[in-house]
């Protein structure tokens, strides 16, 4: 498959890389000849200087026989006349587009249709908020992925050494079977797929497949209690901030949000309505005190400094508050950090890339989520009648290494599945998959007639 | 100031004045009662004297209003128009003395209500009349109707708008000022319409209901009635004019909105809804206060004091009862209601509702900042952002409408005037109510009340009805310095 990428800010390179190390053919676009030959020099792509808006580039780009181009510029406009050039160059490119602004996201239909052509509106911002609101929902995880419409959870938990888990082997889990499944085991920098004789230890961060109705059981199991969601202090009114501080805006939780710049301030607080901004620094120990930050159950550091957002998060630490969530995007700082007691991380790389990779998997896949790292992911697909995985008992299936079914849905039910369970067409997966198994699994699930 | 287009302006107004006598005339015509002659040389001087200062004032350039002459246009304006409407009044004998006319004149135009006359039934039904369109074309604005018939304003028709809106922003329901103002005397005189055809249809003759439903919509309050409403006795028309009073107590845009086809326009609203929260919670303890001890049923003290609260509260002024006699707290309410008034963009008169909704919200935000020191919090009406030029004209606003009404009432007190009467003839003066309590009571009238006490009346009702700040600025030098 060949991509072109316009834009290669945090967004576009992610995406690149990701793709490029699944060995697509990525083009790349930016404006910057520094950044172009950054790229150049780090990733395995073509990054071409110049303008995405501009209708010889993106011909010289190779649009003709690209099959998708992605619009990651950091300008909603220049992103839409991108995805508009490219449908006059090249009527069957699938094309994807980054909007920020929630009225063109509104008018999705509108996009997609004969006007701009647009086959999928991407919205790494949003994907990071919802990734931070469903983290709220389930304090003590620290990674919570919504599927089958939040029907389904997949929470990553660390698992204490008192915990009754440590140093059991999976298969001597009796009684869980049907509710819950162990899907991954991440230990140190190393991720597993898991097989029944593995064994989880204390620290390891587990992948957990549980059935909504069944959360706050299997949570409890893990040593983890439900709280309700009352207060919580966000630093840092970007685009990240001010979403998520409206997604949170109401009576029911009392947010604060506090931003450096007064001028920004006042845009913030003529947009949220019930959020308390405040203007300050947030490694200011004393306003962090004057907020109260020992009685908030989430201290969330959004600002666009990772390095302060580590410093916040360990200062909120120390003066109280009941859990962090902070935002880095530096992969490699991202086992440095979990060692010095910063427990939740959201990246907006991560983000970028759980929301591009379910509009590049090919076959019926619904969604994808990457996993710790992206060393794996989670997939979300339908059975195909012509898929070999069809009307076999599970056991009896040769599945790729290093990948597993984590849940099948059926309808209204939600099998937790087990070695005798049986797929049938139509039932919708949750599959988790290491990186290196992701390709022949995409070909286990999309065969076809011709393989026989 | 540029003298020559202002007065050119006046001119215009004062021919339109005249011209408008033609209709009472018409009245008192068909009527025989007596009042032609007096209506007719009225017409003839306001006519004649408006087109010659328009002539003789009349430039090759354009007209061009500056800021400045804007609000000398509106006050003079109206000033004048009171002038103007002295003349039925002074021509016919209906009236003795030039204070009281110009007394009775300008609180129709201002639409407060408070009269001079004991014998209101027998004077001619044509007077009648014109004493009722006086409060009609105050109501909406004389400024704003000229503004929208005459397309030569161009220029300074926002500025004028702007003077004479009784509103702390100025809504623009349609690109072109004087479109606005067509659009909203347009809703204005379809309500007034409704009004008179469902008081037509209640038994009321035509004339009284027109009469009526001229001085209910501008939440005027004169009746041709010396009993005011009560002389009916009738709940029907008791409710059809309380339902009249409430809504040109509410916003015109509301109106002109829900019209267009917009369904959700007053539910969107939040001054609306603290409107009519504030009707019903003074309805409801006000009448608990009656039953028992004036009236024995509960929903007689009911009907009594659901008019009287909608009244006093939109600044109308029509009386049902004579509620001078009520126990204090009720009065305590009913006082209280004339400093709020009607919504802002509504013909009612008082501080306005959505001036005391920012009033809060901004000593609320001030207590959130004790509490958050580094809080930077919007004070919001809906989910809009109020900007803080708004907000510190409000307080500013608050601040002279008070400290005048303590001024003027220490005026009126040391004029002789017992406490309860010199209070509530300034709050009822410069909230454009009418009634008040005490000697000018809904069954008095404010005859006895001194000369120059009249003349403070007078400027405290021009104060209210011009929103302070555009009678204000005259007085101040800045304002008269090159």
């Amino acid at each position: 498959m060949k991509v072109i990428i316009v834009g290669g800010g945090e967004v576009g390179f992610h995406i690149a890389q990701r793709l490029s190390n699944e060995s697509q053919d990525v083009v790349l676009i930016d404006k910057d000849p520094e950044k172009a030959a950054r790229i150049n020099e780090e990733l395995d792509i073509q990054a071409l200087v110049g303008s995405g808006t501009s209708p010889g580039m993106l011909e010289r780009s190779g649009i003709m026989d690209a099959d998708m181009l992605v619009a990651a510029t950091d300008s909603d406009e220049a992103n839409l006349i991108a995805c508009m050039l490219a449908r006059h160059l090249n009527p069957y490119l699938l094309k994807v587009a980054r909007l920020r602004n929630p009225e063109y996201l509104e008018m999705k239909a509108l996009l997609s249709q004969e006007t701009l052509g647009i086959d999928h509106i991407i919205n790494p911002e949003s994907v990071m908020v919802e990734t931070i609101q469903s983290l709220m929902q389930v304090p003590g995880a620290s990674d919570v992925i919504d599927f089958v419409e939040g029907r389904v959870k997949l929470i990553g938990v660390t698992i204490r050494p008192n915990s009754p888990f440590a140093g059991k082997r999976l298969a001597s889990f009796h009684g869980m079977e049907g509710k819950l499944l162990v899907g991954t085991i991440v230990r140190g920098n190393r991720v597993r797929i898991p097989h029944g004789d593995d064994t989880i230890q204390a620290n390891d961060l587990v992948y957990v497949v549980a059935r909504r109705d069944e959360l706050r059981n299997v949570l409890e199991l893990f040593g983890i209690k439900e709280e309700e969601l009352k207060r919580v202090i966000i630093v840092g009114g970007g685009q990240t901030g001010r979403a998520l501080a409206k997604a949170l805006d109401g009576p029911r939780i009392s947010t604060s949000l506090i931003d450096r710049s007064p001028s920004r301030c006042e845009e913030l607080a003529e947009s949220l309505q019930r959020v308390m901004v405040i203007n300050g620094d947030g490694t200011d120990r004393d306003l962090l005190l004057e907020e109260n930050v020992s009685n908030a159950d989430f201290l969330v550091a959004l600002t666009g400094d990772e390095e302060s957002n580590v410093l916040i998060s360990l200062l909120a630490k120390g003066l109280g508050v009941r859990r962090t969530i902070t935002r880095i995007n530096k992969l490699s700082y991202i086992p440095l950090v979990s060692s010095i007691g910063i427990d939740t991380i959201v990246s907006s790389r991560l983000s970028a890339i759980r929301a591009i990779l379910q509009h590049i998997r090919k076959g019926k896949i619904i969604s994808v989520a990457p996993l710790k790292d992206e060393h794996a992911e989670a997939i979300e697909a339908e059975a195909l009648t012509t898929s070999k995985i069809v009307n076999t008992p599970l056991s009896r299936i040769k599945f790729p290494k290093g990948a597993l079914i984590g849940a099948v849905v059926r309808g209204e039910e939600i099998i937790i599945p087990r070695g005798d369970t049986q797929i049938q067409a139509g039932d919708r997966l949750i599959i988790f998959a290491s990186r290196k198994a992701v390709s022949a699994l995409e070909k286990l699930l999309t065969v076809k007639l011709d393989y026989f | 100031m540029h003298l020559k287009p202002v007065l050119n302006f006046i001119g215009i107004l004062v021919l339109f004045l005249g011209l408008a006598m033609t209709l009472p005339l018409g009245v008192s015509l068909a009527y025989g009662d007596g009042g032609a002659r007096a209506l007719t040389i009225s017409m003839v001087i306001a006519a004649l004297s408006g087109l010659l200062l328009f002539l003789s004032t009349r430039t090759r350039e354009e007209l061009q209003l500056s800021h400045r002459d804007g609000l000398a246009v509106v006050t003079l304006g109206w000033v004048t128009a009171g002038l103007v409407g002295t003349l039925p009044y002074l021509l016919s004998g209906a009236v003795q003395g030039f204070t009281n006319a110009y007394f009775e004149s300008i609180s129709g135009f201002t639409t407060t209500g408070a009269s001079i006359l004991s014998n209101i039934e027998g004077l001619p039904q044509g007077i009648l009349l014109w004493r009722s369109l006086t409060q009609w074309f105050g109501g909406m604005g004389i400024i704003v109707l000229s503004v929208a018939i005459l397309p030569l304003l161009g220029i300074g028709g926002m500025q004028l708008y702007k003077a004479e809106v009784p509103s702390p922003v100025v809504d623009k329901l349609k690109p072109r000022i004087s479109e606005t103002a067509k659009t909203l005397w347009k809703v204005y005189i379809l309500i007034t319409a409704l009004e008179i055809l469902l008081l037509v249809g209640g038994g009321m003759s035509l004339f009284e209901s027109a009469c009526h439903a001229l001085c209910t919509m501008p939440t005027g309050g004169f009746s041709p009635m010396n009993a005011s409403i009560a002389h009916y006795n009738s709940a029907y028309v008791d409710g059809v004019i309380m339902v009249f009073m409430l809504i040109a107590g509410i916003n015109f845009s509301l109106h002109y909105r829900f019209i267009k086809g917009e369904a959700s326009a007053f539910g969107k609203d939040t001054e609306f809804h603290v409107f009519i929260a504030l009707f019903g919670i003074f309805t409801l303890t006000v009448t608990l206060d009656l039953y028992g001890s004036v009236y024995q049923g509960f929903s007689e003290a009911f009907r009594y004091s659901s008019f009287q609260v909608g009244s006093i509260l939109t600044t109308t002024g029509f009386a049902t009862a004579d509620f001078d006699r009520w126990p204090a707290y009720s009065k305590q309410i009913l006082l209280f209601c004339m400093f709020i008034g009607g919504m802002a963009g509504s013909t009612g008169g008082g501080i306005k509702v959505m001036r005391v909704i920012l009033l809060v919200k901004h000593a609320y935000r001030e207590v959130l900042r004790v509490i958050h020191p580094h809080a930077v919090i919007s004070v919001k009406l809906g989910k809009r952002p109020v900007p803080n030029e708004v907000l510190n004209s409000v307080w500013g606003f608050l601040l002279l409408f008070v400290g005048l009404f303590i001024a003027a009432a220490l005026i009126m007190a040391a004029m002789g005037l017992d406490m309860i009467t010199a209070a509530s003839s300034v709050a009822a003066s410069i909230g454009n109510i009418g009634p008040g309590l005490g000697s000018v009571g809904p069954n008095l009238n404010y005859l006895g009340i001194p000369e120059a006490g009249k003349w403070v009346l007078i400027f405290c009702m021009l104060l209210g009805r011009l929103e302070v700040y555009t009678v204000i600025v005259l007085l101040a030098p800045e304002y008269w310095r090159r």
